[in-house]
């Protein structure tokens, strides 16, 4: 059991949580994530530390409230409270070596998993810039970047009305992807990083692909285990099956099988659907 | 001793939920023996003696199976009495019983060897063994036992870290509890239990059960820290820091894949993602469980083991149509016989020599048929004794909305990455005495056997415990004598 320290909602649908956790925090590295069960009947969702104190012994998560379980966890969790479960750290680290100019992108919630890359990056001597897209309320996270990184860029927008999820994902994608070209046209990068919903990354992938930049791209298929021995989160890279949490989550953007890995983050979505129908049903006491 | 009796030659049944039941909900399937059932059944035993029981040798535990046998029909009048007498033989070398008594391949072990058969039918050993752990635990007779014993083991000041909970690992864990060492076992999942838990489905070992038998081994003194994935949370190197010694257990987790064009479509599992959805995370309670799964109408299994018989009767439970696909013929089927016969009662299809070498999706990426080769048996048999095949050049495709791969696995990568362990073909290495090319570091059950048995596995464990206790004693010696 991992005793929630401190819960706060940082924007709208951004919910962090300081955690107990000495065992992950001792060893976690930029890059890594945790596998989190937070209630009886739950079920694993990776999450990822954005940032840790190994002597203290504890991390932060910042969910983005999506389906059921980030849902719950926003609604039924106070400090105070223990998490059942936070396996890990899981993964490889994402490369931290000298590349020179990195541009490090956060697209929607995607970046408070660069958060950690970035910082450490910039540690290392490089030259970071980061750019988070998102709906304009939810930036994130501002003052943190323009402490750790040479330069933070927020490029919002406004939700308009109609607007769903499907809309909102799209024009993050293509926010993204002109924003990217931008930057890549006036300035000269030598590696670009990337994390998002699968489709985002993709579009942003095409772009830095025309200027031929070394690209690293975090991916999120679906886990369960985390630790190698189901298969959920595999992935297509360079004509291999690998295994995201094993192999991965990072991998070179070049090599990964982008229009699969689109197909499979969808698999469950009228299950996820319904049990987020059934839980808000719940909540109105039907 | 019993009296002699008369030679009773058929076994006694024991009730089974008809099938028509039981395909609609996950619940056990055999329902065990009463304890009248269980002493009708124990009087067949003709009670061979210890140093020639084959049933005996025929265990890789080596259970006195006559021993355990005779307590019941000897203190046939004072039930508890008979199952406390019959759990203190078993338990001199099996720790989980009721878990063994259900999941081991008797017919291929003790009951393969039993002489009854020579008349009649075998005893039925796995049954009666399962009574007793059942029985034991309803009355709490195992709680009584475990409180007779705790007070007396005598603290040996050494620590000894376990990876994995699997049956190896807590058979290691309970065995050196038991002689005084202080133990803590490193398991990766949010349970423990290995196969027991993710694996092997409800409806052929109840979780409770599992779970109280883990709760023994903790009233024994064993820590459990779940959510510790060695290798990452934690490396061999630093537990050899803190520990004394080390066990490896982490099983035979990665599944294997078939190599064919389609494998990453969605509705493609592999056994083991499917199993731990569907047991571990119960999502079969989905949406009261949040873990989703998705069986679509028709279900093709690949494979014909255990694992396969599992996902197969697993999938059936939720209403689909299943075939299980295998590449050789009946005869070479692996899985064990109860299994198969189950699960052609549950109304499972088989379809043998044929091997898949395609996977094909509908434009959404979803599969919607597997094309195979025809194949055909040669004369010639292989290492494992099994018949040779090659393929036809024959095709013949089959629809189905969701494809579970239950081809075998291989064990985990993050163990046997470890520096200076020395693997073979994606084993760990061990000695005579189960140590690994690391001084201190043993290993036992899948991790060095790749996938086998429940109690091959529980065997290794209490091996390397013993092992284990003499590396101990010597460095304790050493010690001492410095
Ligand atoms: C390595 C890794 C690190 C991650 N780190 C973070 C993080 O720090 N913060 C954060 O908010 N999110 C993170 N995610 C995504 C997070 O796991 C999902 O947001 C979460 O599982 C959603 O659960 P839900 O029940 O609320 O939503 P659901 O209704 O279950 O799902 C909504 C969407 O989330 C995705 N999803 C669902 N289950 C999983 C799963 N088990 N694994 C991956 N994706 C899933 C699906 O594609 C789906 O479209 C990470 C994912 C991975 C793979
Ligand atoms: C579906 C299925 C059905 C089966 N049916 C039968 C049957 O009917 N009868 C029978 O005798 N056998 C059966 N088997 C085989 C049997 O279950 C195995 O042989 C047995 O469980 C092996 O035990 P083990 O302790 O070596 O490994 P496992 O049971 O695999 O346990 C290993 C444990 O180690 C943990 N672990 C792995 N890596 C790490 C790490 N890095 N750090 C920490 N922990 C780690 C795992 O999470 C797991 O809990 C079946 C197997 C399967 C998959
Ligand atoms: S071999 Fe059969 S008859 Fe003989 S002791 Fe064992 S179980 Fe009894
Ligand atoms: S999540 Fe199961 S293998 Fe990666």
């Amino acid at each position: 059991m991992y005793r929630i320290l401190e819960k706060k909602e940082l924007a709208p649908k951004h919910i962090m949580y300081r955690i107990e956790a000495p065992h992950v925090a001792r060893k976690v590295q930029p890059g890594q994530f945790v596998i989190v069960r937070a209630f009886p009947n739950g079920e694993r969702i990776p999450l990822t530390p954005v940032m840790w104190d190994r002597e203290e012994g504890w991390i932060v998560l910042i969910t983005f409230v999506r389906g059921k379980t980030t849902m719950r966890m926003a609604n039924e969790l106070k400090p105070g409270d223990s998490i059942l479960n936070v396996a890990g750290p899981l993964g490889n680290p994402a490369p931290i070596e000298k590349f020179g100019r990195v541009l490090a992108v956060g697209l929607s919630a995607g970046i408070v998993e660069v958060f950690p890359i970035a910082k450490a990056l910039q540690e290392a001597g490089n030259d970071v810039t980061t750019l988070h897209v998102a709906p304009a309320p939810m930036a994130i996270l501002k003052d943190e970047f323009t402490e750790s990184v040479s330069r933070h860029i927020f490029e919002g927008f406004e939700i308009q009305e109609g607007w769903g999820t499907k809309e909102i994902v799209a024009e993050i994608a293509r926010r993204g992807a002109e924003k990217v070209k931008e930057l890549l046209s006036e300035e000269n990068f030598d590696f670009v990083l990337t994390v998002g919903p699968a489709g985002a990354q993709k579009a942003v992938f095409n772009v830095v692909k025309e200027f031929g930049i070394p690209m690293h791209a975090d991916l999120h298929p679906i886990m369960v285990d985390g630790t190698g021995m189901c298969g959920s989160c595999r992935v297509t890279v360079g004509g291999e099956v690998k295994f995201a949490c094993i192999d991965g989550p990072g991998f070179d953007a070049y090599k990964v099988d982008w229009d699969e890995l689109i197909h499979r983050v969808g698999f469950y979505t009228d299950l996820e659907k319904r049990a987020l129908e059934e839980y808000l049903k719940s909540l109105r006491g039907e | 001793m019993a009296v002699r009796r008369k030679l009773i030659k058929e076994r006694v049944p024991t009730p089974e939920r008809p099938a028509e039941e039981r395909i609609h909900d996950f619940k056990e399937v055999n329902l065990g023996y009463t304890f009248e059932l269980a002493v009708k059944e124990a009087e067949r035993c003709l009670q061979c003696p210890a140093n020639y029981a084959p049933c005996i040798k025929g265990c890789p535990v080596h259970i006195n199976i006559p021993g355990f046998i005779g307590k019941l029909v000897e203190y046939r009048d004072d039930p508890d009495k008979a199952v406390k007498e019959a759990l203190k033989v078993i338990w001199a070398c099996n720790s989980l019983p009721a878990t063994t008594g259900r999941v081991c391949p008797q017919e291929d072990q003790c009951e393969m060897n039993c002489v009854m058969g020579k008349v009649g039918d075998k005893i039925n050993i796995g049954k009666l063994e399962r009574f007793v752990a059942d029985y034991a635990r309803e009355k709490g007779i195992d709680e009584e036992l475990l409180f007779e014993m705790v007070p007396k083991i005598e603290k040996k000041g050494q620590k000894v870290a376990i990876i994995g909970a699997g049956p190896a690992g807590l058979t290691a864990a309970g065995e050196l509890a038991k002689l005084g060492y202080d133990v803590t076992i490193y398991e990766a999942l949010h349970e423990p239990g290995g196969v027991l838990m993710y694996g092997i489905p409800e409806f052929r070992l109840p979780k409770s059960i599992v779970e109280s038998e883990i709760d023994k081994l903790r009233k024994l003194g064993v820590k459990i820290l779940t959510d510790h994935i060695v290798g990452k949370t934690v490396t061999i190197e630093e537990l050899l820091e803190e520990y004394d010694a080390v066990f490896i257990g982490s099983g035979a987790g990665t599944p294997r894949l078939i190599n064919a064009p389609g494998i990453n479509l969605n509705g493609i599992y592999t056994a083991n993602e499917f199993l731990t959805r569907v047991n571990l995370m119960k999502a079969y309670l989905f949406p009261e469980y949040d873990t989703p799964v998705k069986v679509g109408k028709r279900v093709i299994v690949i494979g014909a083991g255990n694992t396969a018989m599992d996902a197969a009767r697993s999938a059936r439970r939720f209403g689909a149509e299943v075939i299980i696909a295998y590449r050789r013929g009946e005869e070479d089927v692996s899985a064990r016989i109860e299994e198969v016969e189950h699960a052609k009662e549950e109304g499972i299809k088989f379809e043998y020599f044929i091997n898949p070498v395609e996977f094909i999706g509908d434009e959404n990426g979803n599969v919607k048929a597997v094309k195979f080769e025809k194949m055909k048996p040669l004369d010639e048999r292989d290492k494992r004794g099994k018949r040779k095949i090659v393929g036809t050049g024959e095709y013949v495709t089959i629809e189905a909305d969701t494809v579970i791969i239950a081809i075998g696995k291989h064990p985990n990568r993050l163990i046997i990455n470890t520096p200076g362990l020395k693997v073979e073909r994606g084993r760990i290495v061990v000695d005579e005495n189960m140590m690994t090319s690391i001084p201190g570091v043993f290993a036992g059950g899948d991790a060095i056997r790749g996938e086998a048995t429940v109690i091959l596995a529980m065997g290794d464990g209490r091996r390397a415990a013993k092992a284990i206790h003499e590396y101990l004693t010597k460095k304790r010696e050493g010690k001492e004598n410095a």
